[in-house]
């Protein structure tokens, strides 16, 4: 069936193809240029959204919604091609991208030449549909549009009237110059750039697990207990999840053995299109680290909290955020940099990233908050998850995202042990919220 | 439904084992749940094998064309000497060594290096019939990379399987380059008939030697190891 539908598609792309006008294609943003020098043949920089229907998926309709979905997000519909000086997107008219079988280890790395070079991956189990993208093509929020836009095309082919609006975007419609740009470049113009200080962190010891495994732990809870407890701390929920994350990774830290104590600290996306307004699909987040030194004295655990409440107010504002991306963006601007040939700057930036970036936080942590969907799409769903995909370094990444009053924390790692998210649910036990784990791990 | 008496954490009904503390999870009144599916797929999924086969593809015929057509203009325009071995050797080391750059292959990397020198060897020894005599093949070329190959081996091995820090690796490096220095002049003078005693190499080998016993003691005490890193970081 697969065959011969793509050998249909293939026939037809040939034709069209002939027929193309000049081949569009987009710059990458900002953000996007770094995700592409760290791929490796073991580690690529894909993330995954899912959501979880009420109804066993269809996998022929589910092919038809992203096959008519997929026309209204073009950045999402592409390749990604190499330049002389930089690395380029550009419209991608094979056949896909195809719908699949779940697997066990998603979020597998994605070579840009597999896969008819789609950097988009749909799969579907049970009740579950899911959609793997590269950060290049944009961030969870950009992903998050295209998933809900392919759910609602799923669900209006199996006869639900669905409503626009939310995440859903009208498929008749063309897509808005808006939703294309880099924001980055419109918004940093800041007068001085921040330098960024950086130090080596606490890093997770553990046994690598073996290449092909992606360890997931699930943890399912009400928003509302959540809210409750995180309001007894005056804390937000981001902010309370945060500083259990660093209370667990600094209980970690003192059970382990250790020379000297290193300070902990999260890297958290923060979504700029909360402080700029810009529709783009495209990356448009900067990282802050919320963190506690351990070397100065012992926290408790309502001093993390404290600390990690007044460092977000401190640093996630518009004015702080602007410095930030305008410090990345100079970089980007600086002619000298941007005549170097591209293989020098990927030497470049992955030496830096893996030297400075990477080693700049013990783990990662983002809240997409909650999501909204339109009314008459709600009662289908049931829940959605959301994972940061692989870390670049033995570490775990923690995605959290809220529907309705089901709050999923989906933690990811690729090593063995799991004491990281053992101290975290324990801690939110020991607050008395009622967390429910799934796991896709077996000993 | 069942709880992790460890965690507290309710458990999703197919879990055998708390995920979190490796806890069993035995519930006396719903043993029949046991076998209740995973909400997560039980298949694995594999990367695409991405090949440069194009390229690869492309690389060979140029090479085997190259050859090809020397190979005729030496047998039928100009006959003289065996010329076209020179271009066909030069061909084949060409393929040998691009070939695991180029198209992905399971080949250890020791194999690859192997067949390198290998390659080279036949590539000199094609060179012998374009010259009056073969003795110094035998006696210095082969030698020469036989020892070269296997102390590229070496410093391949050394390097998977110790630290790869900057110092360690020049380490690797000087020692290797004393030996492969050694060698060579012994086995000039073994083929001019000369008696072994090292003359230039001695130079070269106490150079080495130096800053060997320099980089031991840089890696064996760590304030001059850190001290070296901060000054040398790049």
């Amino acid at each position: 069936m697969k065959n011969l539908y793509s050998r249909n598609q293939a026939k037809k792309f040939k034709n069209n193809r002939e027929k193309q006008d000049p081949k569009i294609w987009y710059k990458l943003d900002l953000s996007a240029i770094v995700y592409p020098t760290l791929q490796r043949r073991d580690f690529s920089s894909v993330y995954r959204l899912s959501v979880v229907l009420k109804d066993p998926v269809k996998p022929d309709i589910l092919q038809h919604a992203v096959d008519i979905a997929l026309k209204r997000f073009p950045t999402y519909k592409t390749a990604i091609r190499k330049g002389l000086f930089w690395r380029y997107l550009e419209l991608n008219d094979r056949p896909g991208p195809f719908v699949q079988k779940d697997i066990r280890n998603f979020c597998m790395p994605m070579p840009f030449k597999a896969g008819n070079r789609y950097l988009l991956r749909i799969y579907y189990h049970d009740c579950r549909i899911s959609l793997e993208a590269h950060h290049c093509l944009g961030d969870g929020t950009g992903g998050m549009y295209v998933l809900q836009t392919i759910t609602a095309v799923y669900l209006r082919l199996l006869g639900h009237p669905i409503s626009d609006g939310g995440f859903v975007k009208d498929i008749n419609e063309a897509p808005t110059p808006g939703e294309l740009e880099d924001a980055y470049m419109r918004y940093a113009n800041a007068k001085v750039c921040p330098s960024r200080p950086g130090e080596k962190t606490y890093r997770v010891r553990g046994t690598r697990a073996p290449f092909y495994t992606f360890n997931v732990i699930d943890g399912i809870m009400s928003v509302k207990e959540v809210m409750n407890v995180a309001s007894k701390y005056q804390a937000t929920i981001t902010e309370y999840l945060n500083s259990v994350l660093l209370y667990a990774l600094l209980q970690k830290q003192q059970h382990d053995w250790h020379i000297k104590l290193r300070p902990v600290k999260i890297a958290m996306p923060v979504n700029l299109r909360r402080f700029f307004p810009s529709e783009t699909l495209r990356n448009f987040i900067t990282m802050v680290y919320p963190g506690i030194d351990p070397r100065l004295g012992e926290y408790t655990f309502e001093e993390i909290v404290k600390q990690v409440h007044n460092y977000m107010r401190y640093y996630i504002n518009e004015k702080f955020l602007k410095g930030d991306i305008t410090t990345n963006a100079n970089t980007q601007r600086n002619p000298l940099i941007r005549i170097v040939p591209l293989f020098v700057k990927d030497f470049v930036v992955r030496m830096f990233y893996t030297k400075v970036q990477d080693k700049n936080s013990s783990a990662g942590l983002t809240n997409m908050g909650a999501l909204k969907v339109p009314d008459n799409m709600k009662p289908h769903i049931e829940r959605f998850d959301i994972y940061m995909g692989q870390p670049f370094s033995s570490r775990t990444n923690c995605a959290i995202v809220s529907f309705e009053d089901i709050l999923t924390i989906n933690f990811a790692s690729s090593i063995v042990e799991s004491d990281v998210e053992r101290l975290f649910f324990q801690k939110l036990v020991a607050d008395g919220i009622h967390v429910k784990i799934e796991s896709n791990r077996n000993y | 439904m069942s709880y992790c008496v460890n965690c507290g954490v309710e458990l999703e009904a197919s879990l055998k084992n708390c995920p979190l503390c490796h806890t069993p999870v035995i519930n006396p009144n719903e043993l029949k749940d046991a076998m209740s599916l995973s909400p997560y797929p039980t298949e694995k999924g594999k990367v695409d094998v991405v090949k440069r086969k194009d390229f690869g593809i492309l690389t060979s015929i140029v090479l085997i064309a190259t050859s090809l057509s020397c190979l005729l203009l030496n047998l039928f325009v100009f006959p003289g000497s065996p010329w076209s071995l020179f271009i066909i050797g030069a061909c084949l080391v060409l393929f040998v060594l691009v070939f695991p750059a180029v198209i992905y292959t399971k080949l250890p990397i020791y194999i690859s290096l192997l067949f390198d020198g290998v390659a080279i060897g036949i590539y000199l020894y094609l060179i012998t019939f374009n010259t009056a005599s073969d003795e110094w093949f035998w006696m210095l070329a082969l030698p020469i990379v036989a020892l070269t190959t296997i102390l590229v081996e070496i410093f391949t091995l050394l390097l998977r399987s110790f630290s790869i820090s900057f110092l360690a690796i020049s380490l690797y490096f000087f020692i290797e380059a004393a030996f492969l220095c050694v060698g060579i002049e012994l086995l000039i003078q073994h083929y001019v008939d000369k008696p072994l005693r090292l003359v230039w190499s001695a130079i070269v080998l106490t150079v080495c030697s130096v800053i060997v016993v320099l980089l031991i003691t840089l890696l064996s005490i760590r304030r001059f190891r850190d001290a070296v890193r901060r000054r040398l970081h790049f």
